[in-house]
């Protein structure tokens, strides 16, 4: 541990900071994920078209992948745990001003800005980073997994809940309960204040270097960039489905409710899927399970596509999907730390993350622009399946050790 | 101190579910109708109930279908006659909740779990 503050304390002890930050990341993951619930009531209630709830959405997917270096960089200077506590007011704060606020611009801001940037510095990246430091490297992977898990548990199990609370207590006060429980992030993150960057020593190994020297060696290096390539096809594959594979399936015949719960295999495969990823990246490389990952992706998309569309291989794809959603994570976030170790891990996976929304806005955007062009999503399907390649391809030749700048001398 | 594995995976995802079906099971509860309320609603009726048994309720509670869910024991009906949730249940349904903005079919599983529990402590 890099850390000097008291390992006596019991809330120090290693179960309880990786469980503490876990929870940090289901809330972060689960409370964003059941703000789709309330697109239909807030719209009703203020008399607003869709689009202006959506693009608040939209905004805070955007504000999420931009701030997420920012994030980082704060996170390596000051700690990570004052940044997830940072974040959680703003997630706060925004969730609250959707419920109070009746004008688009407020609404945009709270939602979109607000939201969106407490999202990013509560985000288990940040989570991840401050887990980094703090286990040792053969434990490393398996606390990213968990990580990872314990966002996608947050998703899965928040949905109901958000929907279940909107129909209790209607969506105003539906949406005060979970703004609170964004509150509980701050208590969460104070295990993680055993690691503390802004008063730690450079981790043993590491060369010294400025963050801006860091970032311009990471941007120099070949495999990061292929790496961060690699990254974008993630997000454009995962927010294609997200978004487009529900009217895909209606179009199939397939019923509303049935792609609802094909939806939900989705996130409780992915609780599985990302853990395993965790453990296995902690057993050798990570480039060659990643770029297999892709693989699976592409084939699962083609079968997909080309066999009948029946609900039986509907819930096979979203199940298969699932178990290969997030565990891209782990293992990049792995092969992050592997090249440029901890001490500037939240700063470099944030840049990394930045081009996986990147992806996303294209996944979600051309989905849609391309339908409305052919009037079918197989040219995106064909897309995603050829980026899966792509991706499966670039990983192979990263070269998964320690950049030579990056290790003390 | 010792690094935690997988057993600590395993018991904390359990006992998040555990905390995660008690906090949706007292939710439900305050998302039962009262007997007086009518409109769209979630109609739960005994998982293995047969199909006719539930028109056939459905009917002598005045219910209109509005569409079925995933589940045959879940329905989604509604009426503008006053009282609908509590003529269902005196017809044999389980419970009567409002419609919730997921599937009905996870919706009805919680429902008829905090039926069976409301029923219990009756």
């Amino acid at each position: 541990m890099t850390s000097t503050a008291s390992p006596l304390r019991w809330y120090y002890a290693p179960a309880i900071v990786v469980i503490a930050g876990c929870l940090v990341a289901m809330v972060n993951f689960g409370v964003r994920s059941s703000f789709g619930l309330f697109t239909a009531p807030i719209s009703e209630a203020h008399a607003w078209p869709r689009e202006i709830f959506s693009f608040a959405l939209a905004m805070q997917n955007l504000l999420w992948g931009v701030a997420t270096p920012v994030a980082g960089m704060l996170a390596d200077r000051y700690g990570a745990a004052r940044v997830v506590m940072v974040g959680a007011c703003f997630y706060f704060l925004g969730t609250v001003m959707m419920a109070f606020t009746d004008t688009p611009l407020f609404f945009t801001i709270g939602g979109g800005v607000l939201a969106g940037i407490g999202v990013a510095m509560s985000s288990f990246g940040i989570v991840m980073a401050a887990l980094g430091r703090m286990v040792p490297p053969s434990r490393r992977s398996w606390a990213f997994g968990i990580a990872t898990a314990s966002g996608s548990m947050g998703q899965f199990i928040f949905a109901p809940l958000g929907a279940a609370l909107i129909s209790a207590y209607g969506w105003h006060n539906a949406l005060l309960i979970l703004a609170a429980s964004t509150l509980l992030i701050i208590v969460f993150a104070l295990p993680l204040m055993v690691q503390n960057t802004s008063q730690s020593a450079r981790p043993a190994g590491e060369a010294e270097m400025t963050m801006r020297q860091a970032i311009g060696i990471a941007f120099g290096h070949k495999s990061y960039l292929l790496l961060t390539a690699g990254f974008f096809v993630c997000g454009f594959q995962l927010a294609f489905i997200t978004v487009h594979l529900p009217p895909y399936l209606a179009e199939h015949g397939i019923s509303k409710e049935f792609a609802g719960i094909a939806m939900g295999a989705i996130g409780l495969f992915n609780v599985a899927g990302s853990y395993i990823s965790g453990m296995i990246g902690g057993r050798g490389e990570k480039r060659v399970p990643l770029s297999v990952i892709y693989i699976l992706r592409s084939i699962a998309v083609a079968a997909f596509i080309l066999l009948p569309i029946t609900p039986v291989t509907t819930l096979i794809f979203t199940a298969t999907m699932g178990f290969l959603w997030l565990s891209t994570v782990p293992l990049t976030m792995g092969i992050v730390t592997v090249m440029f170790g901890t001490r500037y891990m939240a700063t470099l996976y944030g840049f990394v993350f930045l081009s996986h929304q990147v992806g996303s806005f294209f996944g979600v955007w051309l989905g849609g622009r391309l339908y409305d062009q052919f009037g079918s999503y197989d040219i995106v399907w064909w897309m995603s399946i050829g980026l899966g390649l792509f991706a499966a391809a670039i990983n192979l030749p990263i070269r998964e050790q320690r950049s030579p700048q990056f290790a003390a001398a | 101190m010792g690094w935690p594995g997988h057993r600590l995976a395993l018991g904390f995802f359990a006992i998040v579910l555990v905390v995660w079906i008690g906090v949706m099971a007292y939710v439900m509860r305050h998302a039962a109708l009262p007997p007086e309320a009518t409109g769209a609603m979630l109609a739960v009726f005994e998982p293995g109930t047969p199909e006719d048994q539930i028109f056939a309720s459905l009917t002598r509670a005045e219910a209109r279908i509005v569409r079925p869910s995933a589940l045959g024991f879940i329905w989604i009906v509604t009426s503008e006659e006053p009282g609908l949730a509590g003529r269902l249940v005196s017809e044999g349904a389980a419970g009567a909740y409002r419609d919730l903005p997921i599937s009905p079919a996870i919706a009805g599983c919680f429902a008829l779990a905090d039926a069976k529990v409301a029923n219990f402590l009756e």
